[in-house]
C-alpha cells in the first residue's frame, strides 16, 4: 500500500468518524447496556443487580403485559388499513387536476408537523364524554353522548382515528409519489382499450403501488407499535387498561417505577414480535 | 496600553469575588418562584461571600422523575425545596442527600421550628432525618359559597351530607348540568392523592396506606372511601372527565378537592370568586377530629455538594419566622410550623386571610404518604382498581381493594 492509499484511507475514516461516534454512543451502547439489563434488575439510582432470567419469568406471567401487547394488535388492525385505504384515497384525489391542489396537499400534510402532545390534547378534548365538541353536536341531533375514551372498547378506536388523521400527511405523500411514477402511457393504452376507472385502479394503480405499499405498511407497523403519546396523554392507558400500550407499559416501568430491567425486556420482546410481523407482512405483500 | 491592561486586569479580579456558589431548585409554579427569588435576593445581599443561584424545577409530568435523572446523572443542585417525602427511601437508599444530623444544631432548628410529632413523621428507617419539613397543602374540600348559598347548603360534613347537597345541586333547575364534584377518571399515579387518599385518611382518623410494609387501605376506611366515589360516579354527581380544566370556576361543579395553593390559582383565574374550605367529608359513623392528607414538600440538602455548611445556613435561613411568613404572602401554603395560628407573629396574617387560617388549623391533623421505594407503583396499582371500582363500577370495591393489596404484596416479593 503506498502513502497515497494510506492518506486516502486516513481521510475517509475522518471522514466517517463523526457517524461512526454517533452510532457506538447512541445506537450500539445503548443497545449493548440494554442487553446486559434484561438479566439485571436496577433502579436507576443503585447499582444494578444480576437476575439471571427473572425478568422473562415475569414478562411470561405478566397478564399486564399481554394485555398491552393485545391492544396493540388491536390498535394496529384498525390503524394501517384505515391509514392504507384513505391515504391511497386522498393521494389519488390530489394526484388529479384539482382546484387549489397545493392548498390541500400542504392542508393534508399539516397534521404531521404539529406537535403531537398539542394534537393529542386537543382531541381529547374533542372526544370528552360530557363537555367534548363531538358529543355536543351529537347532542344538537338528539343523539346521546358516546363514550368515545370513556369506554373499553371505543377508546382504542378513537385513538386509532385520531392517529390516523395525524399520520396520513406522511403516507399521502408517500402515495403521491408513487403514483406520480407511474408511467402515463399504461393509463393511455387501457383508455384505448375502454376499460372503467375500477379496473385501471385494480390492474395497474394497485399492482405499481405495491412497492410503496409495502414502505407504508412497514413505516405504519413501526409507528403503531410505539403508540405512546395517544394513550399517555389521552387515557393514560384506560379505560381498565384498555389503550395501556406496549410502549406505554414500557414507560412505565422504566421510568415511573424504575423497572429499568424489566423495561429492557419488554423492549427486546418488543423487537423480536415488530420482526416477526414485518417478516409477515414482506412475505404477503413483496411478491411479485 | 498599561492603563487598558490594569483595567481588564481589575475587571478579572473584581469579576471573580471568590464566593462560593450554591444552587437552588425550587418547585417551578410561579408562585414558589416569586418566594424564591425573593428570598434568594434577601440571602445573596446578606451573604456576599455565599451566592445562591435559584432554578426551577424544570415543568415535566412530576418534579420526581427529574430529581431522579438529576441523581443518575449526578447534576443534583445544592438545595432543593419540592420534594415528596413519600420518595425519600429512594434517595437514602442511593446515599443521594445528606442526613442532616451531621449538623449539630439540626434538632434545635427542626423540632424548634416543627415540633418532634410532626418531625417524626418524616424520619427515615434508620432514626435519621434528611428533610426539613417545610410546607404542608392540607387537602380540604373546597366549596362555591355562590352556589352553597343559592341553594342553602351547607359545607357536607359526612358522605350523608354530600350525597344530599349532590342532589340538590343536581335538581337546581337554574342550572341544568351542573355536577357536585370533578373527580378525575385518569389513571396517573398522584391523580389519588387528590381523591382516593385523602378520603381514605379522613375515614380512618389518619392511617397511611402501608403497615409494616403491608397494605393497610384494603379495611372499613379503605372500602367506605372507594364506596363514596363509586356511588359518587353511579350518581352521576361526578362528571365522566379525561380533562377536568376549571370547571369548577366555570360554575359546572359546586366543589372541588384543593389545598390553600388553590387560593392564588383561583383568585388569579378568576378575580371575585367567591369559594371557602372545609374539611373532607367523612362516614357517617365516623367520630373524632377529621383528617387529611397533608401534601407536604420538604427541603433536602443533597451530596453532591461541596458546601454542605453553607447549604445548610441557607435552608435555616429558608424555614426562618420570616421566611415562613412570606411562604404564607406569597404561595399561601402552611408552613410546618408548630404553634403558628397562636403566633402572633403571623397573627396579622391570618386576621387579613381567614381562608389560611382553616388551612392552617386543618394543618395539625395531617398526614404524608408512606415512605416505600414502591409507592408510586402501589398508587398506580390503587388508581387502577379505583378506575376499576368507582369509575366503571365493574367490580366492588372490596374486591378492588383487596386485588391492590395482593398486587402491593407481590411489589414487595418480588421487586
Amino acid at each position: 500500500m503506498t502513502t497515497g492509499d494510506e492518506r486516502k484511507d486516513a481521510i475517509g475514516y475522518a471522514f466517517t468518524a463523526p457517524y461512526i461516534l454517533f452510532l457506538l454512543v447512541f445506537t450500539a451502547y445503548p443497545l449493548l447496556f440494554s442487553f446486559y439489563l434484561v438479566f439485571h434488575s436496577w433502579d436507576l439510582i443503585t447499582p444494578p443487580e444480576y437476575v439471571g432470567l427473572k425478568n422473562f419469568y415475569f414478562l411470561m406471567h405478566d397478564t399486564d403485559f399481554w394485555q398491552a401487547l393485545l391492544n396493540t394488535l388491536i390498535f394496529l388492525a384498525i390503524h394501517i388499513p384505515a391509514q392504507v385505504v384513505f391515504s391511497i384515497m386522498i393521494a389519488m384525489a390530489l394526484a388529479e387536476k384539482i382546484v387549489a391542489k397545493t392548498f390541500f396537499r400542504a392542508a393534508f400534510f399539516l397534521p404531521v408537523i404539529i406537535s403531537g402532545a398539542v394534537v393529542t390534547i386537543l382531541w381529547a378534548k374533542l372526544y370528552s364524554t360530557d363537555t367534548g365538541i363531538f358529543n355536543q353536536l351529537l347532542g344538537l341531533a338528539g343523539i346521546a353522548p358516546v363514550k368515545w375514551l370513556t369506554s373499553t372498547s371505543l377508546a382504542m378506536p378513537s385513538i386509532a382515528v385520531m392517529a390516523t388523521w395525524k399520520n396520513m400527511g406522511f403516507y399521502i405523500v408517500l402515495f403521491l409519489a408513487g403514483l406520480l411514477n407511474i408511467p402515463a402511457h399504461l393509463y393511455e393504452v387501457s383508455k384505448i382499450e375502454g376499460t372503467t376507472r375500477w379496473q385501471d385502479f385494480w390492474h395497474i394503480t394497485l399492482p405499481l403501488l405495491r412497492p410503496t405499499m409495502l414502505l407504508v405498511v412497514v413505516l405504519s407497523t413501526f409507528g403503531a407499535f410505539s403508540l405512546f403519546i395517544e394513550p399517555y396523554v389521552m387515557t393514560g392507558g384506560g379505560p381498565l387498561n384498555s389503550t395501556m400500550s406496549v410502549v406505554l407499559y414500557m414507560y412505565k416501568h422504566a421510568f415511573l417505577f424504575q423497572h429499568m430491567g424489566y423495561a429492557a425486556t419488554i423492549g427486546f420482546a418488543l423487537a423480536a414480535i415488530i420482526l416477526l410481523v414485518v417478516l409477515i407482512q414482506k412475505k404477503y405483500l413483496d411478491s411479485d | 496600553m498599561r492603563t487598558i491592561f490594569f483595567t481588564i486586569l481589575f475587571l478579572f479580579f473584581a469579576g471573580s469575588s471568590g464566593a462560593i456558589e450554591l444552587t437552588y431548585w425550587t418547585s417551578s409554579n410561579p408562585e414558589e418562584i416569586e418566594l424564591g427569588r425573593l428570598l434568594v435576593s434577601q440571602w445573596n445581599q446578606s451573604h456576599p461571600d455565599v451566592q445562591v443561584k435559584m432554578q426551577p424545577i424544570p415543568a415535566t409530568q412530576s418534579s420526581e422523575e427529574v430529581l431522579l435523572a438529576a441523581i443518575v446523572s449526578k447534576t443534583t443542585p445544592d438545595v432543593c425545596s419540592n420534594i415528596l417525602p413519600a420518595i425519600m427511601g429512594r434517595f437514602t437508599k442511593s446515599k443521594a442527600v445528606l442526613a442532616l444530623n451531621a449538623f449539630p444544631d439540626y434538632e434545635k432548628v427542626v423540632i424548634g421550628r416543627t415540633g418532634s410529632k410532626l418531625a417524626d413523621l418524616f424520619r427515615s428507617r434508620d432514626g435519621k432525618l434528611y428533610q426539613v419539613p417545610w410546607k404542608c397543602n392540607p387537602v380540604m374540600l373546597v366549596y362555591n359559597t355562590a352556589i352553597f348559598r343559592a341553594l342553602g347548603l351547607k359545607p357536607p360534613k359526612t358522605y350523608s351530607d354530600f350525597s344530599k347537597a349532590a342532589e340538590t345541586i343536581a335538581a337546581d333547575r337554574d342550572n341544568p348540568g351542573r355536577w357536585a364534584m370533578a373527580v378525575s377518571i385518569k389513571t396517573t399515579w398522584w391523580q389519588r392523592l387528590f381523591d382516593f387518599y385523602p378520603f381514605y385518611v379522613a375515614a380512618t382518623g389518619g392511617r397511611t396506606l402501608l403497615c409494616n410494609d403491608s397494605a393497610a387501605f384494603n379495611g372499613p376506611g379503605g372500602v367506605a372511601a372507594m364506596t363514596f366515589f363509586r356511588d359518587g360516579f353511579k350518581k352521576r354527581y361526578f362528571p365522566m372527565l379525561g380533562f377536568s380544566g376549571n370547571i369548577f370556576l366555570e360554575g359546572k361543579t359546586a366543589m372541588d378537592v384543593a389545598g390553600p395553593w388553590a387560593i392564588k390559582y383561583y383568585r388569579r383565574l378568576k378575580p371575585g370568586f367567591e369559594f371557602d374550605f372545609a374539611p373532607i367529608p367523612v362516614p357517617d359513623s365516623y367520630k373524632g377530629p377529621v383528617y387529611t392528607y397533608g401534601d407536604p414538600k420538604n427541603i433536602v440538602i443533597f451530596a453532591t455538594t461541596k458546601y454542605p455548611k453553607q447549604s445548610w445556613e441557607f435552608v435555616k435561613f429558608l424555614t426562618s419566622k420570616e421566611a415562613d411568613l412570606k411562604l404564607l404572602e406569597l404561595t399561601n401554603q402552611v408552613p410546618m410550623r408548630s404553634g403558628i395560628v397562636s403566633d402572633p407573629f403571623y397573627g396579622g396574617f391570618f386576621d387579613k386571610n381567614p381562608l389560611l387560617r382553616k388551612a392552617a388549623r386543618q394543618a395539625q391533623y395531617v398526614v404524608p404518604m408512606d415512605e416505600s421505594q414502591h409507592l408510586v407503583q402501589i398508587l398506580d396499582i390503587i388508581s387502577g382498581q379505583f378506575e376499576a371500582a368507582a369509575v366503571y363500577a365493574v367490580i366492588t370495591p372490596e374486591k378492588a381493594l383487596a386485588i391492590a393489596a395482593k398486587k402491593t404484596q407481590a411489589l414487595y416479593d418480588y421487586w
